[in-house]
């Protein structure tokens, strides 16, 4: 998988578990400020990357990414 | 009868099925044998079925106390886990729930997920945040809770209060810095709890440093805030503050400082802190200052019971836990 369909799908799995429209998303959306989401949204994030992607991301590596981009570059290391 | 033999009877009278995915740790062993063996609870042990045979045998105890259940055992994994996955709202899909099964404390929780245990109890091998993760990932949180939190049971020598030593107090350990609506969820989840295990009616306040407007600040603007959603999202519960703890606690100063009509007022028998900072300085103010025990954390907000002893726990005090764990799990 290129890194452009990897970003495309994250995307996508950051607006289900967020429920955010995709299109407000971007690389730079921070999970802090933009989303501010609750710790169980990342639980559900990381349980998405896992059951469809099959890379198993911990919680702390995830919830220490700043940016959906950071994220992208977790799980590319990772698969 | 003290709070803990009452709990114990409870527990006796209707054993529940306990899964131990720690089950070769020698303490969790000791604990999980001893309350199976005096009746309290139902045990079945997860893990490697040969070596927690082999350990049982060397310790001496009677397996016949317990169920084994063996996560190397496809057949039975893979029932389970189609049980799982027709269930609503779960997050894991097959392969990925079958890889986290591996681990014996993913695999007990679903099958508590699924009902063939009441209540899983771990911790002592595990970190708490590893059984947060799998609780958040396997048994999910209650609909309409945002956030899983803890409360904790304070045995208070020579404090009067509305139920005479004890007094509820949450959250002091999981939730660092709530946002309104988690503290909101918070005080619903510990009234939820306190019935469940305590059969109490709660009297919950909601403390920080102002009574009814007698300080302002956004710190009190959060405390407000929780209250005005926790009495909206549960009118059936008596949720009440803003109170300074001594408003909340002793009814002559509740009488002067309240002047409205207020059913927790004086006589709160469950204490929301604002934030962690308060909560796990207070209670160790009531331990240390008040020479008080207290029980748990028992962590709240989960769709089922998940529970998380401390890593140095001794047995005594597994077995105090195990057995509350039970008693929350048949209340449910």
């Amino acid at each position: 998988m290129d890194r452009k369909e990897l970003e495309a799908q994250i995307i996508d799995m950051v607006a289900k578990c967020y429920s955010v429209d995709a299109s407000t998303l971007s690389m730079e959306t921070t999970f802090k400020y933009d989303l501010k989401g609750a710790s169980v949204l990342m639980v559900g994030l990381v349980s998405e990357i896992e059951n469809e992607l099959d890379a198993m991301i911990a919680l702390q590596d995830a919830a220490a990414c700043e940016t959906i981009g950071d994220l992208v570059d977790k799980v590319q290391e990772e698969l | 009868m003290s709070v803990l033999d009452n709990i114990y009877e409870k527990a006796k009278a209707n054993p529940k099925k306990v899964a131990f995915p720690e089950a070769e740790n020698e303490k969790m062993m000791q604990a999980a044998f001893e309350t199976g063996m005096e009746g309290y609870i139902r045990p079945i042990l997860v893990g490697d079925s040969v070596r927690i045979k082999e350990l049982i045998a060397e310790r001496g105890y009677d397996e016949s106390v317990f169920t084994i259940v063996d996560i190397a055992d496809e057949g039975y994994k893979n029932e389970i886990i189609a049980k799982y996955v027709a269930l609503p709202n779960t997050v894991l899909k097959e392969k990925a729930l079958g890889r986290r099964m591996e681990n014996p404390l993913y695999f007990a929780m679903t099958m508590q997920a699924v009902g063939e245990a009441d209540v899983t109890f771990a911790g002592i091998d595990n970190t708490t945040g590893d059984v947060l993760l799998a609780g958040q990932m396997i048994i999910g949180l209650k609909e309409g809770i945002s956030t899983v939190s803890s409360i904790g049971l304070c045995d208070i020598p020579g404090f009067e209060g509305s139920e005479g030593q004890l007094l509820a107090v949450g959250d002091s350990a999981v939730c660092t810095n709530p946002t309104a609506e988690q503290l909101a969820d918070i005080a619903i989840s510990a009234c939820d709890t306190v019935k469940g295990l305590l059969d109490w009616e709660p009297r919950c306040a909601m403390v920080c440093y102002s009574t009814l407007g007698s300080g302002q600040g956004e710190l009190i603007d959060k405390v407000k805030e929780a209250l005005a959603i926790a009495n909206e999202k549960r009118p059936d519960l008596d949720i009440d503050g803003e109170f300074q703890l001594d408003a909340a606690i002793v009814p002559a100063v509740a009488a002067k400082k309240v002047n409205r009509e207020s059913k927790v007022a004086g006589k709160a028998n469950v204490l929301i802190w604002p934030d962690l900072n308060v909560g796990n300085t207070a209670v160790k103010l009531i331990q240390q200052f008040g020479h008080a025990d207290a029980y748990g954390p028992m962590l709240q907000g989960f769709n089922s019971i998940v529970c998380d002893c401390s890593r140095g726990a001794p047995v005594s005090e597994i077995k105090g836990n195990i057995v509350i764990s039970a008693v929350r799990a048949s209340a449910k």
